[in-house]
């Protein structure tokens, strides 16, 4: 074991090279001139810090000192006789791997955790939150989301405005409406417009909004069969749906976009993941507003069993696709949860009386 | 006789005078290990080893870099680079929240907060990319004394939007002028010890050596597509009569298409054949300004050689491409395997699902990492070892200067993803 040896000193006062004998004393290192032999720093060997540098080199510090003053040894005896003194000098960088271990571990576990979060934690967090915006801000927001839903729906042009209405159609629509708004109770009011789209379909937006397609209307063949998405829309509005999705796509982003995903070809990890999680949660949602919209049908009088044929209509010829990017359940099963919640006996009469019915249906083709 | 021995080191307490270059030391593999291995780790933490992948490869890179005999020191930590991040997510939340709720507002504020959010984060992007400088530089020791950094970062940050758009403005010719304007404020805010940095090269210089790229490269794309835009009869194509096609048909669009797709496909050749050439060009003539002090640098970096490294990367990418493409093959069949033995469902869609995305990111990860080992690091080589210092006694009398700088800059760069690690 060599007891001294020679290495380079830098102080980190100033960039002078001080080549030094280094001593290995009882208590640490000392660092004395090579040629004056004055002390130049004495190191206790538990305050060594073992630092990163080229193969062949030792690069001490000093732990917790102020400067960075720093010594470099290249003589291998020495190297060896420091690293058997001190503890905190590992060159076989063991310490440094178990060190590392830990890291990916606890990197790994974070990792688990958020995804986690997105799973369960973000739907959870935005059902505590959605009913607590206050309805303000709801409306609020539905007044900016209508503009933007409006340019991406509207088509029309002057001599065909995006919304129909004649006088006896719209007052159609009114009664149709007013009977399942007075059945529903919500705290705020629906604004329902019939619009010149040839998908049967019908959307909700927050802060009341409702659209729903002339194709629907011509696929309906009873007033019931109407009654009943507009109720499964209606049930989107009572829950507070469009708040809470917008909370939930904010908080995926967060997660995602944020805290994750920050590499390269992270991307991809990213948008499949969203897709594949907000699908589900759209699902869910879809689901609590079909069981919605039968309850509301029922307390208003509907036929929930129109509700039943109408989506087996115009969702059962759609050809599944991929499973896990679909935002509604499987149309079979909805059908089926639906007629089980149809009240047993004789079916009511119709919400709309014969002429009040052809006026609607009319709506946007009269004139 | 002991001058020939080459294994006896000479004395220390006489050295040899430092030599006048700098070099790269260390060996190939071990860097080509620790992207490997982080590239790995990156996949199963979804990003979380960043920091502590890019630590050590700037430890690897630091400390094989040697400066007239002595070598640098890269003194960060992995867990200040994630602690910076984490703090400027907390500071980019609340910021996020207020422009996403003034995109729903209502009035003018609503109307301009896209563009307020785009000039807010580009302002902070550049912030952050000089506070991020300021950051490694206070990590870089030499010597024994750190590198630091002064000047504002906002307005390093005006500076640099203003040269981006002015950039952007005059089609790329300004670009030798803004790298000159912004390396002068860089260098001349940045310090070794006490002594300061400035930068000598002339964006003139740059401009007369660059134009003949310009000419090639964007000249012809923007004569093209004027000349494109030139040939389309507007009033037939916007008023004309008959349906859509017809109306294209008559307003010359598709002589014009062919034209725009000619200078285009041009563009890109030029930029594919020549971005090595001028690589190398804006890389000496960048290491030639640096000056510290009386201290004066020299490249003799060679065109040739800088591609010489991008046919040696093009060389791995393309055996690498045969070894995916094997890959990805056996993850379809295996998708498809799994399809007849699963039967169709929600399991096989999310087993095959993340069977394909994983793949991507693998084979997007895996060129990424053979980017850097073979360009990023042959570049730092050839670039460092192109160096010829001048008056190094300016080195040998420094005096210590300058505290450790925060780590937020850093986090911020990385959370605005403008090439903070």
């Amino acid at each position: 074991m060599a007891a001294a040896g020679r290495g380079i000193f830098f102080d980190g006062a100033t960039s002078a090279r001080h080549p030094v004998l280094v001593e290995l004393s009882a208590d640490g290192l000392v660092m004395r001139d090579a040629e004056e032999r004055v002390m130049l720093a004495r190191w206790p060997y538990n305050e060594l810090d073992h630092l990163a540098a080229p193969e062949g080199l030792l690069r001490l510090g000093r732990a917790g000192a102020a400067r960075t003053a720093r010594l470099e040894v290249r003589e291998p005896a020495l190297i060896a006789a420091i690293d058997d003194a001190s503890v905190p000098v590992d060159r076989s960088g063991a310490a440094e791997r178990r060190g590392r271990l830990r890291v990916v571990a606890w990197s790994v576990v974070a990792t688990a955790v958020l995804l986690a979060a997105a799973i369960f934690g973000v739907p959870a967090l935005a059902d505590k939150i959605a009913p607590l915006v206050p309805l303000r801000a709801e409306r609020w927001l539905g007044e900016a989301v209508d503009t933007q839903a409006r340019k991406m729906l509207d088509k029309s042009d002057a001599s065909r405005p995006f919304a129909c209405g004649d006088q006896e159609g719209l007052a159609a629509l009114a009664t149709l409406i007013g009977k399942l708004e007075a059945a529903a109770a919500l705290p705020i009011p629906l604004d329902t417009k019939i619009v010149r789209r040839s998908e049967p379909n019908a959307v909700a937006l927050p802060g009341g909004h409702i659209y729903v397609f002339e194709g629907l209307i011509d696929k309906s063949q009873t007033p019931d069969e109407l009654a009943g998405v507009i109720a499964h829309e209606i049930g989107h509005v009572a829950h507070r749906d469009g708040t809470r999705s917008i909370i939930q796509s904010a908080g995926l982003s967060f997660l995602f976009g944020m805290l994750l995903g920050d590499f390269v070809g992270g991307g991809a990890v990213v948008i499949g993941a969203r897709a594949v999680l907000q699908s589900s949660y759209s699902r869910d949602v879809e689901g609590a507003a079909d069981r919605y919209g039968a309850d509301l049908l029922n307390r208003a009088g509907g036929d929930v069993r129109a509700f039943g044929a109408i989506l087996d209509r115009i969702a059962g010829a759609i050809h599944p696709g991929v499973e896990i990017l679909r935002d509604h359940p499987d149309t079979k099963a909805r059908v089926a949860v639906i007629n089980s919640l149809a009240s047993p006996g004789e079916p009511a009469q119709p919400l709309l009386e014969p002429n009040e019915w052809r006026a609607l249906k009319r709506i946007c083709t009269a004139r | 006789m002991n001058d020939a021995n080459p294994f006896e080191a000479p004395p220390v307490d006489a050295p040899v005078p430092p030599p006048n270059g700098t070099r790269l030391l260390g060996n190939e593999r071990t860097f080509w290990g620790l992207l490997i291995r982080g590239a790995f780790l990156l996949l199963v933490t979804l990003g979380i080893y960043r920091f502590w992948l890019a630590t050590d490869v700037r430890r690897f890179l630091w400390s094989n870099t040697e400066i007239a005999g002595d070598g640098l020191e890269y003194i960060g930590t992995a867990r200040e680079l994630l602690l910076g991040f984490l703090i400027a997510i907390a500071l980019l939340v609340p910021l996020n929240v207020a422009f996403f709720l003034s995109a729903f507002g209502r009035g003018w504020l609503s109307q301009i907060s896209g563009f307020l959010a785009l000039i807010v984060l580009a302002l902070l992007g550049q912030f952050a990319v000089y506070r991020a400088r300021r950051y490694r530089l206070t990590r870089t020791v030499y010597r024994g004394i750190r590198f630091h950094q002064t000047g504002s970062a906002w307005r390093y940050a005006v500076c640099a939007i203003f040269w981006w758009a002015m950039i952007g403005m005059t089609l790329g010719l300004a670009y030798p002028f803004a790298q000159a304007s912004l390396e002068r404020f860089k260098l001349r805010n940045t310090w070794y010890g006490d002594l300061q940095g400035h930068f000598a090269g002339s964006g003139m210089r740059l401009f007369f050596r660059g134009v003949l790229f310009w000419l090639v490269v964007i000249g012809p794309l923007t004569l093209g597509l004027f000349i494109a835009l030139g040939q389309i009869d507007w009033t037939a194509l916007g008023r004309g009569s008959g349906d859509m096609m017809s109306r294209v048909e008559a307003a010359g669009v598709a002589p014009a298409l062919v034209f725009a797709v000619l200078s285009v496909g041009w563009s890109v050749l030029a930029v594919a054949v020549l971005y090595p050439a001028f690589q190398a060009m804006v890389l000496r003539w960048w290491i030639a300004g640096l000056r510290f002090g009386a201290l004066g640098v020299a490249s003799h970096l060679r065109t040739r050689a800088v591609y010489a490294i991008y046919l040696r990367f093009m060389w791995i990418a393309l055996v690498a491409g045969i070894v995916f493409a094997t890959g990805v093959a056996i993850a379809l069949a295996i998708t498809g395997l799994l399809a007849l033995w699963l039967g169709k469902g929600v399991l096989t869609e999310l087993l095959s699902t993340a069977l394909l995305i994983g793949s991507y990111v693998i084979v997007a990860l895996a060129y990424s990492t053979i980017y850097q080992a073979t360009v990023k690091l042959r570049l730092w080589k050839a670039g460092f070892e192109s160096i010829e210092l001048s008056g190094r006694e300016a080195l040998d009398r420094v005096n210590a200067s300058g505290a450790a700088g925060s780590a937020v800059g850093e986090g911020l760069a990385d959370a605005l993803n403008v090439g903070g690690i």
